[in-house]
């Protein structure tokens, strides 16, 4: 049987001592590499293809649950973090198991062979349809927005985005120097993006309300918002509610 | 609550103060009444309103329980106008029996009496309402005063509780990635290992002793930093590094416990966590004018983070400055050219 081509991604050293450590008594596994940070853990992983990745989440340059929003093919993940408020989040990514720090090589263990059960099983890991309807994060907004184009990773800071538009699977991210298509809901969008600088106007479009040039009736009870770029979105009924709450007219 | 008159010997002596003039209004009223003065138009009015003050006394306990609890308006004004017609009646009949038999012996008195009747109960009735609006005027001033002293228990109970909220709790993940370095460094380092757990368990022991707001010198605040900042520098290694420039006049001068701390912990959240690259966290501390200057500063990465902080860790900081020192001290923060900078300026005399 051909070994288990591991990735441990951690921004700290000591953690992936630990970890190289128990892996390095077990022999169907083998650590093709280690990164400390985001992008070149994605980058490893898209180049190198390993079957299992050990992932922190807080790290430099991309989080870990970022890297897993971007990424195409999904190896199976194992979430190794002292931040516990992730846990429900990683579960709906997919992550076989959780690992809170500093944890008991038993654990570890358990993990490992559950992580070896479904690599052996050669059950796919499940497209991530939906998966990122998230539950409300006690955390603050969101402040950036890491897009894949071709092979490129891209941040786009939440400052230039002007409005994101729902489609099918995706949604359409507009932004200051351009648009992009990120697998996400609009759930994820009404809830994490600044509520304060964003209104969802419409089932598919939730804008930046500094965008907003002025607000036109268009036929009965319904309504069209001018964007300073000239674009124009439409304002369901309960959009202009929204609006209304927001702006106060 | 208590009796108002009877708790307060002062007030008992006004009390009695206050019938005496009343006393000497009826008794110019009896005159009137009755045409001339006797001996009666002096000695009644004295008696009877001797008799009159122990009842009114007396009075605070009905007065006391109609007023408890949620009566309306109206049922306490009805059972106040009953208490009224009752010890008015009550006081016209003691007089009517008590006078003559300390009197005795005096013919006149029926017709005295007769005369002078509907000044006496008129005069109860403006009593009984002088008594019980005396009550209220009391009930009132008394309510006012405990409210107030209440008020400023609360507000000091406020500033002491926020005073310790605001201190810096230990961020359980400072923690558990600390205990997580440890867990790796038994197995690559055992003495180094040693070393992180006693490094941890003083900076914890600093962190949790100091219960109440004394304030510490900065020799010491510093020496507990830097025990924070190595145990750190174990997780990140060569990410952070530290420069300190300290004036050795500062260092007896006293602040805040662990009011630098959050400030540190920012650097590391929004510096080491968010970069690829060496963070160097700097601490000055100079005097000026009278005012310690302490200046943390540390470069950062401008890649936007993945979700902004919440500004809580700087605002509280801020806020603690505020109730330590009032408005003589003061923090100013600044991102430029990807340094951050933190600057506060407390007072050098509070030693």
């Amino acid at each position: 049987m051909a070994n288990i081509r591991t990735i441990i991604v951690d921004d700290e050293a000591p953690a992936r001592d630990i970890i190289r450590h128990y892996l390095g008594e077990l022999e169907d596994i083998e650590i093709v590499a280690e990164c400390s940070d985001g992008f070149s853990g994605l980058k490893t992983i898209s180049s190198m293809k390993p079957d299992l990745v050990f992932l922190d989440i807080q790290m430099p340059r991309l989080t870990g649950i970022e890297m897993l929003e971007v990424m195409t093919e999904k190896p199976v993940i194992i979430f190794t973090t002292a931040y516990d408020q992730f846990a429900l989040k990683a579960f709906e990514l997919n992550a076989v198991d959780y690992l809170l720090k500093p944890f008991h090589k038993r654990r570890f263990l358990d993990a490992v062979s559950k992580a070896a059960e479904k690599i052996r099983s050669g059950a796919e890991t499940k497209e991530p349809s939906g998966i990122l309807e998230n539950k409300p994060e006690p955390s603050s907004p969101v402040n950036r927005i890491v897009v894949r184009k071709g092979s490129a990773i891209n941040l786009i800071p939440v400052d230039q985005v002007k409005y994101v538009e729902a489609q099918d699977d995706y949604v359409m991210i507009h932004h200051a120097s351009g648009k992009a298509l990120k697998q996400q809901t609009m759930k994820f969008y009404e809830e994490n993006l600044p509520p304060k600088d964003f209104v969802r106007i419409h089932r598919s479009f939730i804008v930046r309300v500094q965008e907003i040039n002025r607000i036109e009736p268009y036929e009965k009870e319904n309504y069209i918002a001018v964007l300073k770029s000239g674009e124009k979105l439409p304002v369901s009924r309960a959009g202009y509610k929204h609006l209304r709450e927001e702006l106060s007219f | 609550m208590k009796h108002p008159v009877l708790e307060n010997r002062v007030r008992l002596v006004v009390w009695w103060l206050a019938w005496l003039f009343l006393a000497a209004g009826q008794s110019l009223s009896y005159y009137f009444a009755y045409g001339s003065l006797v001996i009666f138009s002096i000695v009644d009015p004295v008696l009877s309103l001797i008799i009159y003050s122990a009842l009114a006394l007396s009075l605070w306990y009905p007065f006391a329980f109609i007023n408890k609890g949620e009566a309306t308006i109206l049922s306490r004004a009805l059972n106040l106008v009953i208490t009224g017609a009752l010890s008015v009646t009550l006081w016209v009949l003691l007089s009517k029996l008590l006078i003559p038999l300390i009197l005795p012996g005096e013919e006149n008195f029926e017709e005295y009496w007769k005369a002078t009747f509907y000044y006496r109960a008129g005069s109860g009735i403006f009593i009984y309402c002088l008594t019980i609006l005396t009550y209220y005027l009391f009930v009132s001033l008394t309510n006012l005063s405990e409210k107030k002293s209440r008020e400023a228990k609360l507000e000091s109970l406020v500033r002491e509780t926020e005073l310790k909220m605001l201190r810096s709790q230990i961020n359980p993940h400072f923690l558990f990635n600390s205990l997580n370095s440890v867990s790796s460094l038994t197995i690559t380092d055992p003495g180094k290992a040693r070393e992180m757990v006693i490094k941890l368990s003083e900076f914890m022991r600093y962190a949790l002793s100091k219960k109440d707001e004394q304030p510490v010198s900065l020799r010491s605040e510093l020496e507990n930093l830097r025990l924070y900042l190595d145990i750190e520098k174990v997780r990140f290694g060569d990410r952070l590094s530290t420069e300190e420039k300290i004036e050795g006049a500062c260092l007896d001068i006293k602040m805040p416990v662990m009011l630098l701390q959050p400030l540190y912990e920012n650097a590391i959240k929004h510096g080491v966590y968010e970069s690829t690259e060496s963070v160097r966290i700097a601490t000055t501390v100079k005097l000026i004018d009278g005012y310690m200057e302490i200046t943390i500063s540390n470069n950062y990465d401008i890649v936007p983070e993945s979700r902004k902080g919440t500004g809580t860790g700087l605002s509280n900081v801020a806020r603690r400055l505020e109730l330590f020192y009032g408005n003589n001290a003061s923090m100013n923060i600044s991102a430029e050219n990807g340094i951050f900078t933190v600057r506060l300026y407390i007072p050098s005399e509070c030693k």
